[in-house]
């Protein structure tokens, strides 16, 4: 049986995949988004995290056993609400071998999801989606150098793999963060039309606006949080998507 | 909002209408109760009297564009008893809070159809085969028709100044009124507002709505098919008539500014299986979404099987922040009312109360809340014996024949009730002039309700109990007592295990759930068989009203690692201490006890974030989410979106939030008008974010 380190659990997560959903967050990311809102995702171990002077550990290891079982439970609440389960992190591509497990026993009783950056071996990454009901795939820059500069890898891998879930029949959501003076350009947003225009299982481009409130959790892991644009500034916005006849929303 | 509602609102906001408000005594009328004493008027006849010289001394006012009138002008209520009068009756009787007919469901929809005049008949023709001994029968009856004589005066002056003033219109509406039944929904609104007006002038407090989209409906559909009105006019009367619900709300009497009962019921199920949601039912979701204003305050009743629209459209009203609607689950309440021995009929047609407890139109004079019970005080009470208790039954039996005991000694209490009469609002009672005797006396349903609060801090307590001390052996008796007699100053340790470690109710763990469960079928058990002195039942709650803080603040340390003094959460809802996993746990957890044997009502309360609603998407799943609760047998719910930074803004800039609203125990008020101690309760509520 798989093991796999996660650090939340949250239900009723309502922006993450259709109906109501539980959230899991697992940890572990190769990226490092310069805007990283969940700071505590990153690093694949357990780790402190104060919180008004109160020490805890934020993260912990659980079999897919015993997962499976917890969000089984609820399993009829997913049919009620035409929701399920979404894996989000950190990557949870991060730990494949969990994630297949984990769905194996949880499918088909419950609608799965994934939020992605899509950085995976692309046969990982094809092995996933096939378990999967949903998949929110996040793109943040098509430019490579760009990418790398803001987020420590490049996109080559991230590319492919969306041109894989394009050509796939999973449903699934673009979703795009607006971070003020990185990829809010006109360019970027055109760049991403192009490659996901025409794929027949896009249900929509969501629009994520960055909020400055992204830095609040640095501190309580003993980090600093000091992103190289300016915080303050409100993203641009070009949705170019939705005159090209893909449903957009913006959060 | 149309132009004119909306100045009609700013104005009523602005308080502009306070400037037409005289006192009693500048009246004259502030001691009409010496001379009453001094003559040996009959209580009654004070009633009628003392509400006569009140509608006497009104002035009618329209306020500008007002197409439904009647504004008070004066600001208190006389007392009919002298001071000394009153402390007599003290000494002798039980008395409910202020003595007075209050917090129940008026038949306003009889008069409405049938017309004063038509009341005036059936009284004055009851009076004709009164038998000669009934004294008491023919002085009630007098007393009616004093009140409704007076009244039609007060309109008929209200007719005259609205033709002097070029409102012919109104002045229209007005007359028919004054002696004939509604023709039209502008005059049964009318009609409405006045006999409303009428019951609060007549002293009666937390005076109902009860279910306006159904007896209201009949006058809307007629005018609309045989298009007397628009749609759109006739939600111009309907808003109308909600920003009368706020004209005089600041003279209405309660706990808190806001405590003033005026709730709504929309929706349900009648006996035919068919569910009443209709287009006025709509209306009054859209007037409160516009309006923004906490009265009339909307419940809508569902069952498993109402559509999803419904629940979006109660959760768009949600996002405002109102705190209301709140839900009630016909599938639940009519079975437990059914239960309790209301007839099937009545039990179909129930509504609820100034807060939530479920009481029936036109036939229940019910007192829902007279007492409450302190469960996690029984548990505590308990522990003296916890020491001798072999294991976690055993102790169970101690809580559970505490709890047989406080019902006892509550019950015994209401011994010798006495209401102050109400002629007028016997007027809107069914079967008074039929019996001829005052509703204070009684009607079809006399039963009491007890509230019981900290349920959960119980549950949890007894959980604590039950894994710690019985079964993991982490510490003895003596550690326990020491503990919680020192208030866990020498044992802080203990205190974090049982506060933050310990399992809590609404984690959906089935350990401790189980544990309400029986805790609530115990409370139920304990009244069961009881009959108050008017031959009615008890019936056991999940509500707390104010007496959480009461209860809270006289209350040492509890095994739930709570401290001396500290609060507890309100109604039926979570420890405030619990780690949350969120509210699909929260709502199984609550849904598991056998909320058909606890039907005096009670909620349970989800708090939001604001930012939770940031789209429609959202919204419809926040509806979901109450469908759910519903579909696993919830019986009700409360729902509040507050967002905690500008709750602390408010406090410490009161000028700011003049017109922020929050919701507290069974009904929503002005966040600034609040005493701190709830404000703060506002504040430390649990609330999910994202």
């Amino acid at each position: 049986m798989e093991k796999g380190i996660i650090f939340s659990i949250e239900e009723f997560a309502i922006h993450d995949g259709p109906g109501i959903r539980t959230n899991v967050f697992l940890k572990g990311c190769p990226l490092r988004c310069v805007w990283c809102h969940n700071p505590e995702g990153i690093s694949p171990y357990p780790q402190y995290f104060t919180k008004k002077d109160e020490r805890t550990i934020c993260g912990y290891e659980i079999t897919s056993d015993d997962l499976a079982n917890q969000l089984l439970k609820n399993k009829e609440i997913y049919k009620y609400d035409k929701g399920g389960v979404t894996l989000t992190g950190g990557e949870p591509l991060f730990q494949p071998m969990f994630v297949i497990d984990l769905l194996k026993k949880i499918r088909p009783e419950i609608h799965t999801a994934i939020e992605t950056s899509g950085y995976a071996n692309s046969d990982i990454f094809q092995k996933v989606i096939s378990q999967l009901d949903y998949v929110l795939f996040d793109i943040k820059q098509t430019d490579t150098v760009l990418h790398k500069k803001y987020t420590g890898v490049g996109n080559e891998l991230i590319l492919k793999n969306l041109e894989i879930l394009c050509s796939s029949d999973i449903d699934f959501v673009i979703r795009i963060p607006l971070i003020p003076g990185v990829n809010d350009t006109k360019e970027n947003m055109l760049n991403i039309l192009s490659r996901i225009e025409g794929a027949k299982f896009l249900k929509r481009v969501e629009l994520l606006r960055y909020h400055k409130t992204a830095g609040a959790k640095y501190s309580m892991i003993g980090k600093q949080y000091n992103p190289p644009f300016d915080v303050n500034r409100k993203p641009a916005i070009y949705n170019v998507f939705e005159s090209n006849h893909i449903k957009t929303i913006i959060l | 909002m149309n132009p004119r509602i909306s100045h009609l609102r700013d104005y009523i906001l602005n308080k502009e209408h306070h400037v037409y408000r005289r006192s009693l005594t500048e009246l004259g009328i502030a001691n009409m109760n010496e001379t009453f004493a001094r003559e040996g008027v009959h209580p009654v006849r004070r009633s009628a009297e003392s509400l006569s010289a009140m509608l006497k001394m009104e002035k009618p006012i329209i306020l500008p564009g007002e197409k439904i009138v009647f504004t008070r002008t004066i600001d208190d209520i006389p007392a009919i008893y002298t001071p000394e009068e009153w402390d007599r009756i003290k000494k002798e009787h039980y008395i409910h809070e202020r003595g007075t007919v209050c917090n129940i469901s008026p038949d306003y929809e009889t008069t409405i159809k049938l017309g004063l005049d038509a009341r005036k008949n059936e009284v004055e023709e009851k009076l004709k085969h009164l038998s000669v001994e009934d004294v008491e029968g023919e002085i009630f009856l007098e007393s009616v028709l004093i009140c409704i004589s007076s009244l039609q005066d007060l309109i008929g002056r209200y007719e005259v100044y609205a033709r002097s003033i070029g409102e012919e219109d109104t002045a229209s509406v007005l007359e028919a009124i004054k002696t004939r039944g509604a023709t039209s929904f502008r005059e049964a609104l009318q009609l409405l507002r006045i006999l409303h007006f009428s019951i609060w002038e007549a002293s009666n407090y937390h005076n109902t709505l009860g279910r306006f989209d159904q007896y209201m409906y009949p006058y809307y559909k007629n005018d609309i098919e045989k298009g007397v009105i628009t749609s759109e006019e006739a939600f111009d009367l309907v808003e109308e008539f909600f920003l009368m619900c706020n004209k005089d709300s600041d003279l209405y009497p309660g706990m808190q500014q806001g405590d003033n009962g005026q709730s709504m019921v929309l929706g349900g199920r009648d006996m035919n299986g068919t569910y009443l949601f209709n287009e006025l039912s709509q209306m009054c979701l859209q007037a409160s979404y516009e309006l923004e204003l906490i009265d009339p305050k909307i419940n809508i009743r569902v069952d498993k099987d109402t559509p999803d629209e419904i629940f979006e459209r109660g959760s768009r009203l949600t996002k405002k922040g109102l705190g209301f609607p709140q839900y009630s689950n016909d599938d639940v309440v009519i079975p437990g009312l059914i239960r309790k021995g209301y007839e099937k009929e009545d039990a179909y047609n129930y509504v609820v109360a100034a807060c939530w407890e479920f009481i029936i139109p036109k036939y229940g004079m019910d007192i829902p809340n007279i007492d409450a019970i302190s469960l996690l005080g029984c548990v505590r009470d308990c522990l003296d014996d916890l020491g001798s208790c072999k294991d976690y039954d055993s102790f169970y039996k101690c809580v559970e024949r505490k709890i047989q005991a406080e019902v006892d000694r509550i019950c015994i209490k209401h011994k010798n009730l006495y209401i102050i009469p109400s002629p007028m609002m016997s007027l809107l009672m069914a079967g008074t002039i039929e019996r001829a005797r005052d509703i204070s006396l009684g009607s079809k349903y006399n039963n009491y309700g007890i509230h019981g609060t900290g349920i959960a801090p119980a549950t949890d307590s007894l959980a604590a109990i039950k894994k710690y001390y019985f079964e993991e052996k982490r510490f003895d008796y003596q550690t326990l007592m020491m503990a919680i007699n020192t208030n866990f100053e020498n044992n802080p340790q203990l205190k974090e295990l049982l506060r933050k470690k310990a399992p809590k109710m609404g984690q959906d763990d089935d350990y401790v759930d189980s544990i309400c469960t029986v805790l609530l079928d115990s409370f139920d058990k304990a009244l069961d068989g009881k009959v108050n002195e008017r031959g009615g039942i008890y019936r056991g709650g999940t509500g707390t009203a104010m007496y959480y803080i009461f209860h809270a603040n006289n209350l040492g340390a509890t095994p739930d690692g709570r401290l001396a003094g500290e609060m507890i959460p309100a109604n039926y809802s979570p420890s405030l201490f619990i780690n949350q996993k969120g509210p699909i746990s929260v709502i199984k957890s609550f849904t598991k006890p056998h909320l058909v044997n606890v039907i005096n009502g009670g909620p349970l309360t989800l708090e939001f974030d604001q930012s939770v609603f940031n789209n429609d998407e959202s919204i419809k799943k926040l509806g979901m989410l109450v469908k759910t609760y519903i579909k696993l047998g919830g019986h009700q719910l409360q729902l509040n979106t507050v967002s905690k930074e500008k709750l602390l803004d408010a406090k410490v800039h009161p000028e700011k939030y003049k017109h922020l609203i929050v919701r507290v125990w069974g009904w929503s008020g002005y966040f600034v008008e609040l005493d701190e101690c709830y404000q703060d309760h506002v504040i430390n509520r649990i609330e999910f974010g994202l």
